[in-house]
């Protein structure tokens, strides 16, 4: 893991040497690419914001609390462990809420058990679905049904496949 | 989505309305502080990466990437949109490489510049593609993991690669063998 955090500081140095032998203004031009920043922040608000409503709606009436307990039994069938089925739930709205559950999993369960390591695997090859999308089209008048059914289906495959890793590796 | 927000939506406030009446308007704000939080630190990000790719630009390496990538994301995306097709690709590559916060910007100009020249199918491979967990190493599992007291922190990275890798699969071949049936 301590090799891992190396990459970052050397590709930023590598492109930046790569971009002073090519004469770039290096001041100019990082200056010039931040100047977006703030139309694209404002750009995607509105739809990360209506996502974040319901997520939290969602959340706090019960209804997600409500659909793990009728969900459970298909889990435990599938071979999905119950208790990372908020983790599963969460995932696709929240990254940050996802984060969190997951630390919170592995302070219960300890990180090596058998549900911990579903959760970490969950959480991994899986990606915040709804978030993606409410970003990704922001502003686009396209019907988003297809792409999202798709993603949802195969981060749902995802998690059935890494429980299943789980158990015989 | 709009089902989708009307449905939800809906069904909580009925709930909030049978149960809990007092704690529907916090949870909505709570909601839009969130909103707030998450676009400052989207706002922090960009300010790094968007300078990043502004100097990649400059430099001339993100079209000496495209040139090499092109026949291949041409194929994969079926655009022959080449501006598209080269931000497509350096946001795979944040995606793979995982570098935090860096996919999202180029995801979103890429998916407008698709949009723009009606390229849905591409637009939707490029969702499907980062929203299926493509990522070589799943750094803050294992940071939690380690942080958590793991003996192997890293254990988890063979099952998480398989799974995330058969996932981004299956999510691609469904939307290649969904593309004529429109």
């Amino acid at each position: 893991m301590k090799y891992a955090a190396l990459a970052l500081p050397a590709l930023f140095i590598a492109l930046f040497v790569y971009a002073l032998t090519r004469r770039v203004r290096l001041y100019d031009c990082f200056t010039e690419g931040v100047k977006g920043a703030v139309p694209l922040v404002l750009s995607v608000f509105p739809y990360l914001a209506a996502v974040l409503i319901l997520s939290e709606l969602f959340e706090a009436s019960g209804l997600s609390a409500a659909l793990i307990r009728s969900l459970s039994p298909v889990f435990s069938f599938l071979g999905i462990p119950p208790e990372i089925g908020k983790l599963v739930l969460l995932k696709p709205f929240s990254g940050s809420g996802s984060t969190a559950l997951l630390s919170e999993l592995l302070a219960e369960y300890g990180a090596d058990g058998y549900i911990a390591r579903c959760a970490c695997v969950a959480y991994g090859s899986s990606e915040t679905v709804f978030y993606i999308s409410a970003v990704y089209f922001a502003g686009s008048k396209k019907n988003l049904a297809k792409p999202v059914v798709i993603a949802l289906a195969a981060n749902f495959l995802s998690l059935l496949l890494g429980c299943f890793l789980c158990k015989i590796l | 989505m709009n089902v989708i927000f009307a449905v939800v939506f809906l069904a909580a406030a009925v709930i909030f309305l049978l149960r809990d009446p007092e704690g529907f308007l916090p949870a909505m704000l709570a909601g839009g502080q969130k909103a707030a939080a998450v676009s400052l630190a989207l706002l922090a990000s960009y300010c790094v990466w968007l300078g990043f790719f502004k100097v990649m630009e400059e430099s001339g390496l993100s079209a000496r990437l495209a040139n090499r990538l092109y026949p291949a994301a041409r194929k994969l995306f079926r655009s022959e949109n080449k501006e598209a097709l080269a931000l497509a690709c350096q946001n795979l590559a944040a995606n793979m490489l995982g570098l935090p916060g860096a996919p999202t910007p180029l995801g979103i100009a890429a998916t407008k510049k698709f949009l723009q020249t009606g390229d849905t199918y591409a637009a939707d491979m490029l969702f499907v593609l980062g929203a299926t967990g493509l990522q070589l190493l799943p750094a803050t599992v294992i940071a939690l993991r380690a942080a958590a007291g793991s003996a192997a922190p890293a254990d988890i990275l063979l099952p998480t690669l398989l799974s995330a890798a058969a996932a981004t699969l299956f999510g691609a071949l469904l939307v290649v063998l969904t593309r004529r049936r429109r």
